[in-house]
């Protein structure tokens, strides 16, 4: 048996594959992030305001809130003045 | 009385080899465990069951045609057999050493085209393929079966805990070392002398400590299919015995402190981002590593399937009647080569003891990498989470947040270790294309 060759081949492989896994799960990750920022970037849909609302609720400026408010109760006022009638 | 004694000399209790007595032992062991201990009872019913019908004496159910005209067949066949194979058979000698000759035959320098001819024979004197067998060839042979069994895996994958927090793929990375340190523990072995591994046997055996069953046998199909009984048996056992493995590992490598770490919640996913997800994943193996496009691109049709949300009726039989038919028809396969000759043997003993050494140092390499993560990045990470990158879909994430809830009552980890475990899987198999594209 040609054992001293059979480790370092034991050995090559592992470098080689533990690398690998390494490198294409970097890899992975960089495009993950990409997509995603791409994507919730670009994405006007009414899904994200709630996500937005919870993950930057520092971002989002108070004036924003206060109008949104006023909308609501508006709306709110609105419907309970037309069901009364 | 002649009558009798053909009857008596056809019985099961006067073919029984003291091997097979072991071997049957083993399947009611298999069943034992499935039934009362509830050890992955989906695989090792049916593999155990398959087990004990691969060694009932003379039925050769999990024989081809050739091995069992060679078993059980009459001299003058075997003469015919021997010609046919280009070789011949010492007069003098006993019919049972006729046999083995003949397997020798058969193993060694037969050419294909002699082995055609004896197979023509042997199904001209009527034998026919056993049942077992023909499962091993269609499902496992072929690749199929894992590959189902993948797909299903991928229609059950929520990717949403890895796209909140993708570097926990980094998690799943690192605890495919116990993968490899077991190849090399394997390769070790046998330059020792203690056991006889070629290099291809390693890899399959390392693959155990992926701790993913269909991966295992899957590349053992192809690197080694004479160990493939042992290796699954190995893999699913062991992946059943995960909340006992990991726990004392994960205690002794991590403080109480850092057990206690609370992560901050994960931003909810959008629907098109887990859409996008899997074809992404698709593109980069395309690119990157083709040999293991028919696992992980199976995994993608499935999780594709999962989340487009247009063919629920499709992804709904991938993840449940699919997946139950492909796992009996696995089962009972890798069932077949439980037998004596090739079970039997002190490579199992190697490969059980290796495949626990590699579940053990996969636990380790994921903690620990949660712990140099946790030092370098900002974002707090419970170096427990580490652990669930060994794939054990969702087991290991379970045991995760169990320990978790043990330093910590209202620490609920069980979402962040979602991430590294499906990171493990698809960690697992881009090692497994590794093997394959380096041996195959």
């Amino acid at each position: 048996m040609q054992d001293p060759e059979l480790l370092q081949e034991g050995l090559g492989l592992m470098a080689l594959g533990m690398g690998f896994v390494f490198v294409f799960l970097g890899v992975l990750v960089f495009s993950m992030t990409l997509m995603s920022g791409v994507i919730r970037r670009f994405q006007p849909v009414p899904a994200p305001a709630a996500p937005r609302a919870r993950t930057q609720p520092a971002a989002s400026p108070a004036s924003q809130d206060d109008e949104t408010l006023a909308v609501i109760s508006a709306a709110v006022h609105r419907y309970r003045h037309k069901t009364r009638r | 009385m002649d009558k009798l004694v053909t009857l008596w000399e056809g019985s099961g209790l006067y073919n029984l080899e003291l091997g097979q007595v072991v071997m049957l032992a083993v399947g009611l062991l298999l069943l034992y465990l499935a039934i009362y201990k509830k050890f992955e009872p989906l695989l090792l019913v049916p593999i155990g069951f398959g087990g004990i019908l691969a060694n009932i004496p003379e039925a050769g159910l999990a024989l081809s045609a050739l091995e069992q005209a060679v078993e059980v067949g009459r001299p003058a066949l075997l003469e015919q057999l021997a010609s046919a194979l280009g070789g011949s058979l010492d007069s003098q000698a006993s019919v049972d050493s006729w046999r083995t000759s003949l397997e020798q035959m058969m193993a060694g320098d037969a050419t294909a085209q002699q082995i055609a001819g004896a197979k023509a024979i042997a199904s001209g004197a009527g034998y026919g393929d056993g049942m077992l067998y023909v499962f091993y060839t269609v499902a496992i042979t072929s690749g199929i079966a894992p590959l189902i069994i993948f797909m299903g895996v991928g229609a059950m994958t929520d990717f949403g805990p890895l796209l909140a927090n993708p570097r926990t793929l980094f998690l799943g990375a690192a605890a495919q070392f116990g993968i490899f340190a077991t190849l090399f523990g394997a390769v070790l072995l046998s330059s020792m002398g203690w056991m006889d591994f070629s290099l291809n046997q390693a890899a399959a055996i390392g693959i155990i400590g992926g701790a993913d069953g269909p991966t295992s046998i899957y590349v053992s199909s192809m690197l080694a299919p004479e160990l493939l009984g042992a290796i699954a048996v190995a893999a699913y056992a062991y992946m059943a015995l995960v909340p006992l493995i990991q726990p004392p590992i994960m205690r002794l490598l991590t403080t109480k402190k850092e057990r206690e770490i609370t992560m901050t919640q994960l931003r909810p996913v959008s629907k098109l981002e887990k859409i996008v997800f899997p074809v992404l994943l698709l593109i980069l193996v395309a690119l990157f590593l083709p040999d293991a496009s028919p696992l992980l691109g199976m995994f993608c049709f499935g999780n594709l399937m999962r989340e487009c949300g247009v063919v629920e009726r499709l992804s709904d039989t991938a993840q449940n009647a699919l997946i139950n038919i492909v796992t009996i028809l696995l089962g009972l396969a890798v069932g077949s080569k439980l037998m004596a000759e090739s079970f039997l043997s002190v490579e199992t003993l190697g490969i059980m003891a290796l495949g626990i050494v590699a579940f053990g140092i996969g636990t380790t390499a994921g903690v620990l990498m949660a712990k140099l993560m946790n030092v370098v990045s900002k974002m707090p990470i419970n170096p427990l989470i580490g652990a669930a990158g060994v794939s054990a879909v969702p087991m290991a994430a379970r045991v995760a947040n169990k320990v978790g809830l043990e330093s910590n009552p209202h620490n609920f980890l069980l979402m962040h270790a979602m991430g590294p475990n499906v990171a493990g899987v698809i960690g697992s198999a881009v090692a497994a294309g590794v093997m394959i594209k380096y041996l195959g």
